[in-house]
């Protein structure tokens, strides 16, 4: 079973993703694709919470900040049920370098597609995004170029996963199927 | 009159032009420097009219005929800008979407290209 969660932040959403996995395992690999780079004092301290709310679930890591579909290899597919968390954080990596102030204009396309067909070769997976999509600021072409490929990744997971979600409040509205919890 | 919201990129013109079989001379694009060309089925980013509209010093049209398709994107979630021209957009949104839902025969929103129906 695939399941493509989205909402805003602070609103439970990895919580209730990692509950899906552990209700999705069955006995078989839990798998965490850690997408986050810690740049700051500020990015390790959000990395550090999510390890100590995922410690005792019996998550197998795998650091895989890009290149997706690299994780397979690392991997068992077959049996493994995974938690992406978040498409948010891999497509930053894939749409920027530390090296350049230019965005990778293929990024949105090559990250929608990576997910489409990692969600086709596992058995079970989570995928957490963040809705970036509504409000009256101006942002500028950098940042609008960016929410357009998340939302590419988005709606490409949410037409192709078995449940799509909504969280707020720590509770889910449902778009498609329903959650294993 | 059929209106769809939600926020930006999330699909709601494709999933208009299925939903109402709209080709793509049915719609018509608003801008925030112009009068719009309200003769056609499918009136787009809407919330750019309302924009129009506070510049010119009009109320927003919210009524339209029976078979015309609203798209507007919710600017009026999100924080409170700072730039006092849109506090006043976002608060105009919200008032210009509730009276074009409540005189519409539908309202749905999209998330992640995923319709929802409203009303």
């Amino acid at each position: 079973m695939t399941i493509f969660i989205s909402g805003g932040c602070k609103n439970g959403k990895s919580t209730i993703a990692e509950d899906c996995c552990a209700a999705l395992a069955c006995g078989g690999p839990l798998y965490y694709i850690a997408t986050m780079q810690a740049f700051d004092d500020e990015d390790r301290a959000r990395i550090k919470r999510h390890q100590n709310s995922r410690a005792g679930k019996g998550f197998i890591t795998i650091e895989q900040p890009r290149d997706l579909l690299g994780c397979l290899e690392k991997s068992d597919p077959e049996n493994g049920t995974y938690i992406l968390d978040s498409v948010t954080a891999l497509l930053i990596n894939e749409m920027y370098s530390p090296e350049s102030f230019e965005a990778d204009k293929d990024a949105g396309r090559r990250t929608a597609k990576a997910l489409e067909q990692f969600a086709k070769s596992v058995k079970n997976a989570v995928f957490v995004s963040d809705f970036i999509y509504s409000g009256a600021e101006r942002y500028s072409s950098y940042t609008i170029e960016y929410m357009e490929a998340l939302a590419l990744c988005d709606r490409t997971l949410a037409a192709c996963c078995d449940a799509v979600a909504e969280i707020s409040g720590a509770l889910p509205t449902m778009y498609k199927g329903e959650l294993p919890i | 009159m059929h209106l769809v919201t939600g926020g930006a990129f999330q699909g709601k013109l494709e999933y208009a032009k299925n939903a109402f079989g709209l080709a793509d001379s049915d719609i018509f694009e608003c801008s925030e420097d112009c009068a719009p060309d309200f003769n056609v089925r499918c009136i787009c980013h809407y919330e750019r009219y309302v924009m129009y509209c506070m510049r010119a010093g009009l109320k927003p049209k919210t009524a339209f005929p029976e078979d015309t398709v609203v798209i507007m994107d919710d600017v009026f979630c999100g924080v409170v800008p700072a730039d006092p021209e849109l506090r006043a957009w976002r608060e105009s949104c919200g008032r210009a979407l509730t009276a074009c839902a409540a005189g519409s025969k539908t309202v749905t929103r999209l998330f992640c290209g995923i319709p929802k129906r409203l009303k």
